[in-house]
């Protein structure tokens, strides 16, 4: 998907649900304290739009520090899990059955150890897009590509980094979705720490407006949340497109 | 040189029905052979036994030969990364540059070679892919429908120069034209569609086995042959 055609589709959501907000408001006679006005939302937006900015721009960093760790990560341990052995086996059962744990139950614990620092948002972004691409990756490197792989298997000619070549080159498509769909994980992952405990961080922006009851500072994080996320994941499926196209000689 | 089956059981896992019972049969010399028999009888399972892919529920396959067994079929891909060319100077075993020049001419597939696999025509993907197997060192080369997308006269032209290149090896080929079968072939492995009770019995016919330029036979003598071919295969009496 382009990354004005994401931009848009965000967009049209965004103004429409704040279109449907306005409808209630006007239709009810709902209070501006209870859902702000246009004008109140447009100042707010002047007047905050460089604190909010500099917030995303924070979040969006640890969030992005901790997709790349979990993609690094998942990808280590599926090659460890992707073979029949008993690291294989083991691996396997154990992500099989830890990923049923929700990590933001666990996110309070983290804080209490690591305290409300980054170290916590970056792990705790890491974590939750973690197993979704551990499951996914290690799926990937365990399905054999018999077309392909069978002659190099019958030639003698397969190795781990033959076959770990194979099976990523024909699942480039299913690991750029997984990877983008593990993206907006690890944008949540990082709100949802920084909700929770943080001292930085757009959701720790939006906790404080939350405290004061402004929705219209809620409505320009939610606005900047969207507009960079729907960038960054722009930017993996270009990145993953230009690969593809690279490695198909294009 | 030496293929010999001996009383092979083979079921797929979940199944009833077993797709051979007490299977043998042997080869002592090499050349060009065939395994024939209509779709579903067993050729490609017969082929994956022999080639060491999936072992016998029972029985066992003894093999005399100086190099590894390879078994191709046509649904094989090149990897996507590469062109063809550069794919296929890469898997050339040793001291086998010169044939696999030889091949890319002789199977016109030059103009291909900087060509991607999943560009490819049918037809070129199928040459392509004999020709990696070709150019490998082995005692016994199993064909598995591997000319299925090829024209008949590039076919035959193929078919004739793979009996003079593989003379001291056995080529087993398995096709579902009778023509080429009875053609090509030194023996033809016939699999009967209605095995009898109890096992399954192969059955061995002489195939005409001509080669570049000869047809010493005449075309009756061709029919016949195709016609018993076609009755062995559907488990009627020749």
């Amino acid at each position: 998907m382009g990354i004005f055609k994401r931009l848009l589709q965000f967009a049209s959501i965004f103004f429409t649900g704040l279109a449907i907000l306005w409808i209630i408001k006007y239709a009810y006679s709902f209070s501006d304290y209870l859902i702000p006005p246009p004008a109140e939302l447009l100042q707010v937006a002047t007047s905050y739009w460089k604190i909010y900015l500099a917030a995303v721009v924070n979040t969006t960093a640890v969030a992005i520090a901790g997709h790349f760790s979990a993609i690094l990560l998942a990808t280590l341990v599926a090659f460890l899990g992707r073979s029949g052995s008993v690291i294989g086996n083991l691996t396997r059962t154990a992500a099989y059955n830890l990923q049923a744990y929700p990590i933001v139950a666990v996110a309070p614990i983290i804080f209490l150890f690591l305290g409300d620092g980054l170290a916590s948002r970056l792990l705790i972004a890491a974590m939750i897009c973690y197993f979704p691409l551990l499951l996914s990756f290690i799926g990937i490197f365990s399905e054999p590509v018999d077309q392909v792989e069978h002659f190099f298997r019958t030639t003698g000619r397969i190795n781990w980094r033959l076959e770990l070549a194979i099976r990523t080159f024909e699942n480039l498509d299913k690991i750029t979705t997984v990877i983008v769909g593990s993206g907006t994980m690890a944008i949540v992952g990082t709100i949802v720490a920084e909700f929770l405990a943080a001292t930085n961080g757009i959701g720790y922006t939006i906790r404080k407006a939350l405290y004061q009851s402004n929705l219209a500072k809620i409505l320009v994080a939610l606005f900047l949340i969207g507009l960079f996320s729907s960038l960054y994941l722009s930017l993996i499926e270009y990145i993953g497109g230009r690969i593809k196209m690279r490695l198909m000689g294009g | 040189m030496r293929l010999v089956c001996d009383n092979l059981y083979y079921r797929y896992p979940g199944t009833d029905t077993p797709v051979f019972k007490g299977l043998s049969f042997g080869i002592d010399r090499p050349g060009f052979i065939s395994l024939f028999g209509f779709s579903g009888i067993g050729k490609s399972t017969l082929a994956r036994i022999i080639s060491g892919e999936i072992p016998p529920d029972k029985g066992r396959v003894d093999v005399e030969t100086t190099g590894q067994i390879l078994y191709s079929h046509n649904a094989e891909r090149f990897p996507g990364w590469e062109s063809t060319g550069h794919h296929l100077e890469r898997v050339c075993d040793y001291g086998k540059r010169d044939l696999l020049a030889h091949l890319i001419e002789e199977y016109a597939v030059a103009p291909y070679l900087h060509s991607r696999y999943s560009g490819l025509s049918m037809g070129q993907k199928n040459r392509m892919n004999l020709i990696r197997y070709l150019v490998q060192d082995f005692g016994i080369l199993i064909a598995d429908e591997v000319l299925a997308n090829v024209d008949e006269p590039t076919r035959n032209h193929i078919l004739a120069g793979i009996k003079e290149l593989l003379a001291d090896r056995i080529f087993l080929y398995i096709s579902h034209n009778a023509l080429e079968v009875a053609r090509f072939s030194r023996l033809v492995l016939v699999l009967p569609q209605n095995p009898e009770e109890g096992h399954t019995a192969i059955r061995i016919i002489d195939g005409l086995d001509e080669g570049t330029g000869q047809r010493t036979y005449e075309e009756r003598t061709l029919q016949d042959r195709v016609y018993q071919l076609l009755r062995a295969a559907s488990g009627m009496k020749t």
